[in-house]
């Protein structure tokens, strides 16, 4: 047996470089390497900013001032555990004196067990985009995900994990579920490689070269494929795995060249990423192909795997897509646009708003060895993540400088499961159950008890299945639930410590600190002399039904558009 | 400019440019503004806006018992033909009501999408194209609700009567344009205040909603906040409407006419739908799959679907309402003309009938023609990208145009088709 890997493209001198002065930039980062003088290297957060700034002409001008503290404290909370925080919370951080509390609340929320939670639902999304389930439970990749970020496994390895799953062994079989919920169809699978992990969307190279896109062949799109035509759905005692045969090349011809009647006959090519090595097969004597041969209603087991060549391949130093497409992923999950936009057309024609910060960032995270905990925290330290939302008055007289120009932060939807979380917390539900666990709390528990909460905002408020980048309607049909859902109203009554509870423990003249803990719980901000005014003339003639113009407030205060945005 | 591509593929044949143009506008499309925002097109319409009603015989309705018999040859089956109220035009003798209403209906008889599987049958009928993996083409439903409704209208554009439908008909037109489904007959979920709420306490938070809202985006303004508000004042609407959904408010004479088992009803409640507004109502009756017992399961069914389809087709002609609402009878496939050892007839993709009607559609024709057997298209064959282009045509929308899929064009028709044009009016 033999095989043989030929390199196609040697990586160009100039990125070469770059990856080299990231990997001393990181050996710095981590101090133990004294041999570098540290002031030559510039932290990751500066160099964002500068590339940042050095893009828009007038950027100072331009560029939204940063955020208040409590500004920035909702909009980390959302990123980093997935929903708004306390009133007490944001009421210690403002406390808080240390001029640092910023870098040290990130690392902090990073630390916590919430956060695998939420960078677990933002991988769930972005690797299953809410396919239903077909052959995995759900609940056991939604575990294997939350496992893997608790240990801060680096993506590269996690994605070696999902594509050499095949089902069978119990221990991988929840990382299958990337392949078997997509029924095993190599066609989608190859597809979805492509956008997920590579960000490029190779479906038009199906059929053809891509029309618009000189550098995407079709012999692209079926080098990955090839990877996979082997593969398919084995019912192995009712449990459907992925088997592989010894035999099987993928064929394809231009249905334009067959249209104009030019074609030469199907094509063939062996496994391979983009320009990367060639896979060949090894040879083995006739008969000697398989490990265990197919049979009715055997699994067969080749000698070689086509598809477990596919993982080193797809995380290899010489596919530097997988590199950019994490980077530019995880970059536009915290500022709410890529780089590289729409995430899956990272082509010649569709360039980075900003090449070189996009060169740099990839190469970065590939130089920490794929470490997104660290990587995302580089991204909240920037500026360029904590701006406001709202431009300055006189800035508001002049045109907005578009999103692509990151100077004024972008205001996002929030998530199904951000809507979810954070209405129980600012409703004072999720305290509760808190409370209730005592001093054994841990989130894990909390998660189980009230996932049930977070499955029907998936549902009504997920995006549709297979469909990236479109997890935000507003439809009628949330609209409603929110208003006269008996699950949502359910929440707003006096119980426990809620929200309602703790207002009707207040004076019923003090609309101050009834305002502020109302707005500090749902909107994470201290409410103006206006709203403070606005609330007392709003209980004015209520000193009788206190306790339903509390659950109005609430619930206006919650479905308001300040709530529903991340911004 | 369209070029005929084997594989449907959704990039079409346009220049660099204009393709990347066409992401700059998909991408404010995506962006959420959906069909809300009024264009010039979309505001001509809203005058006299038209509306679809789909009758979807599940499981695949036998053409030879219904709008192609042939009487006397073998793979005939034991029922004559009828006379209708068009000269020429005969049909099977299980539809007597019907035959009555030929005069505002137009016949297809020429079908052929060569599909025998129900879920491919149902794709091609519903899509106007054919499954082909990576490609999601959104359902006729939604992509009428999406074309033809009122920019401001409350109602959902697209509601399936008997229940059932995904919100993945939409594909990448949006959860605005899914289905809904009046699931047995309930209207739609939430539609009710909260019994313990007042009407007085809903309108103060409402109102305390809205003004938080609006000084929330002032400086802030985008297309995601100004839909998300507006969902408020629709649901509003909606809520104020919900009568519409009020099986209970049919008259007992309406019933009569129409019958009062579930299809009956679900006909009934696609008339008031219409009429209140509703660009795109869907009914289905099941089940046509007569693998078995064909004859008998012909009797049973069509005895039931005559009587209240033949009553929608002359309300809406009694309410001078046939010019705006296009009327489509279709299933996934017809059935096959050999007739099994079970006395049944099995799928059969490749020589069958539809029944159209209304908008757009001459009134009293037949096209297209099966042999003596009905083995065969012989005249006119005709695909679901026919249908589609037919379908656009029939309610004044151009089906050479485009969908936007985040900047990708999507054929709203089978470019490689074209209408039927014998049959539009």
């Amino acid at each position: 047996m033999f095989r043989c890997r030929l390199n196609f493209r040697v990586l160009g001198v100039a990125s070469l470089l770059v990856a080299l002065s990231f990997s001393v930039a990181v050996r710095a980062d981590d101090a133990p390497v004294a041999t570098v003088a540290p002031a030559a290297v510039e932290p990751l957060s500066v160099q964002i900013d500068r590339l940042i700034a050095a893009k828009l002409p007038d950027y100072d001008k331009a560029a939204a001032p940063v955020t208040s503290d409590l500004e920035f404290f909702r909009r980390v909370s959302l990123d980093l555990t997935g929903s708004i925080p306390t009133a007490k919370q944001a009421r210690e951080f403002l406390a808080d004196p240390a001029p640092d509390k910023r870098a040290k609340l990130i690392d902090q929320m990073l630390a916590s067990p919430e956060f695998a939670r939420q960078l677990a639902r933002v991988l769930d999304v972005m690797l299953m985009q809410r396919r239903p389930q077909q052959n995995v439970p759900i609940a056991d990749w939604k575990a294997f995900l939350y496992q893997a970020c608790l240990e801060n496994r680096p993506w590269d390895q996690l994605v070696a994990e999902i594509l050499s799953a095949d089902g069978i062994d119990p221990e991988t079989r929840a990382a299958s579920r990337f392949y078997l919920d997509r029924g095993g169809e190599v066609n989608l699978i190859t597809a979805d490689i492509g956008r997920i992990f590579m960000g490029v969307n190779l479906e038009c190279a199906q059929c053809h070269n891509h029309p618009h896109v000189e550098e995407w062949k079709q012999s692209h799109y079926y080098g990955i494929s090839a990877f996979l035509v082997r593969s398919s759905l084995f019912n192995d005692k009712g449990k459907q795995v992925f088997q592989e045969l010894a035999v099987g090349e993928v064929k394809f011809e231009s249905v334009f060249d067959s249209r104009d009647k030019i074609s030469k006959g199907p094509q063939t090519t062996l496994p391979r990423v983009f320009d990367g090595m060639l896979e060949f097969d090894p040879k083995f004597d006739f008969g000697e192909e398989y490990a265990r041969a197919p049979a009715k209603d055997v699994r067969p087991i080749p000698n070689f795997s086509r598809r477990a060549q596919l993982a080193d391949a797809i995380i290899a130093p010489t596919n530097k897509q997988f590199r950019r497409n994490i980077a530019n992923r995880l970059w536009a999950t915290v500022m709410g646009r890529g780089l590289v936009h729409p995430l899956e057309s990272d082509h010649s024609e569709n360039l980075a708003s900003h090449p070189e910060l996009l060169d740099s960032l990839a190469e970065n995270i590939a130089a920490r060895k794929y470490d997104m905990r660290a990587f995302l925290k580089d991204l909240l330290l920037t500026k360029t993540y904590q701006r406001s939302s709202l431009r300055t008055p006189e800035q508001q007289a002049t045109p907005a400088p578009a999103d692509a120009t990151f100077a004024v932060a972008i205001m996002r939807p929030m998530s199904a499961e951000q809507l979810a979380w954070s209405l129980m917390q600012a409703t004072g539900i999720s305290e509760i159950y808190r409370v209730g666990q005592g001093a054994n709390f841990t989130e894990a528990k909390l998660y189980a008890q009230l996932a049930g909460v977070e499955q029907t905002y998936v549902n009504l408020f997920g995006g549709e299945p297979g469909k990236p980048g479109k997890d935000f309607e507003a439809t009628v049909e949330q609209t409603l639930y929110l208003s006269n859902n008996e699950a949502v109203l359910k929440w707003l009554p006096p119980a426990g410590k809620n929200l309602c509870q703790r207002l009707l423990d207040l004076p019923p003249t003090d609309f101050q600190a009834m305002t502020e803990d109302l707005y500090l719980s749902c909107l994470t901000r201290l409410p103006t002399t206006e709203e403070v005014q606005e609330l007392a003339a709003y209980m004015a003639d209520r000193a009788e039904t206190r306790s339903v113009a509390y659950q109005e407030l609430i619930w206006a205060l919650v479905t308001s558009a300040e709530f529903r945005f991340n911004h | 400019m369209y070029c005929s591509y084997a594989c449907n593929s959704n990039e079409h044949a346009i220049s660099r440019r204009s393709f990347l143009k066409g992401v700059t506008a998909g991408a404010a499309g995506a962006a959420g503004f959906g069909g809300m925002v009024g264009s010039a097109g979309a505001q001509a319409l809203a005058t006299t806006q038209k509306h679809v009603v789909v009758f979807y015989l599940a499981g695949g309705v036998s053409q030879l018992e219904t709008w192609d018999p042939k009487p006397g040859v073998e793979t005939g089956g034991p029922f004559d033909k009828i006379q209708t109220s068009v000269p020429g035009i005969e049909i099977s003798e299980l539809l007597p009501l019907t035959a009555q209403q030929m005069h505002h209906l137009a016949l297809i008889r020429s079908v052929n999408h060569k599909e025998g599987d129900h879920g491919k049958g149902d794709y091609i009928m519903q899509t106007g194209m054919r499954q082909a993996p990576g490609f999601e083409y959104p359902y006729l439903g939604s992509a009428m609700a999406k074309q033809l409704s009122p920019p401001d209208s409350p109602l959902p554009g697209y509601i399936h009567v008997a229940g059932g439908g995904s919100k993945a008909e939409a594909a990448f037109l949006g959860a605005k344009y899914a289905p809904l489904s009046l699931n047995d007959g309930n209207p739609p979920a939430n539609l009710s205040r909260y019994a313990t709420l007042t009407e007085q306490s809903d309108a103060k938070r409402r109102e305390f909603r809205n003004k938080l809202s609006q000084r929330f985006i002032a400086g802030r303004r985008q297309a995601e906040t100004e839909v998300y508000n507006q969902s408020y004042d629709q649901a509003m609407k909606l809520m104020s409407k919900k009568e519409i959904f009020d099986f209970n408010r049919m008259t007992d004479l309406d019933l009569e006419r129409y019958g009062k088992h579930d299809f009956g009803r679900h006909c009934l409640m696609a008339r008031n739908l219409i009429e209140s507004g509703v660009t795109f109502v869907k009914v289905s009756h099941s089940n046509y799959d007569s693998h078995s017992e064909n004859f008998n399961f012909h009797i049973e069914q069509l005895g039931e679907f005559d009587k209240p389809f033949s009553a929608f087709v002359a309300d809406m002609a009694a309410r001078s309402m046939l010019d705006n609402v296009l009327i489509i009878v279709m299933s996934e496939f017809g059935r096959t003309p050999n007739i099994n050892a079970r006395v049944g007839r099995d799928h059969w993709g490749t020589a069958w009938s539809i029944c159209l009607g209304g908008a757009g559609i001459k009134k009293g024709v037949a096209v297209g023609k099966t042999n003596d057997k009905g083995t065969a298209v012989i005249d006119r064959e005709v695909d679901g990208g026919h249908l589609f282009h037919t379908y656009y045509s029939a309610v004044g929308l151009d089906s050479t145009k485009s969908f936007f899929d985040e900047g990708r064009p999507v054929a709203k028709a089978d470019p490689k088709t074209s209408a039927i044009t014998e049959i539009l009016a």
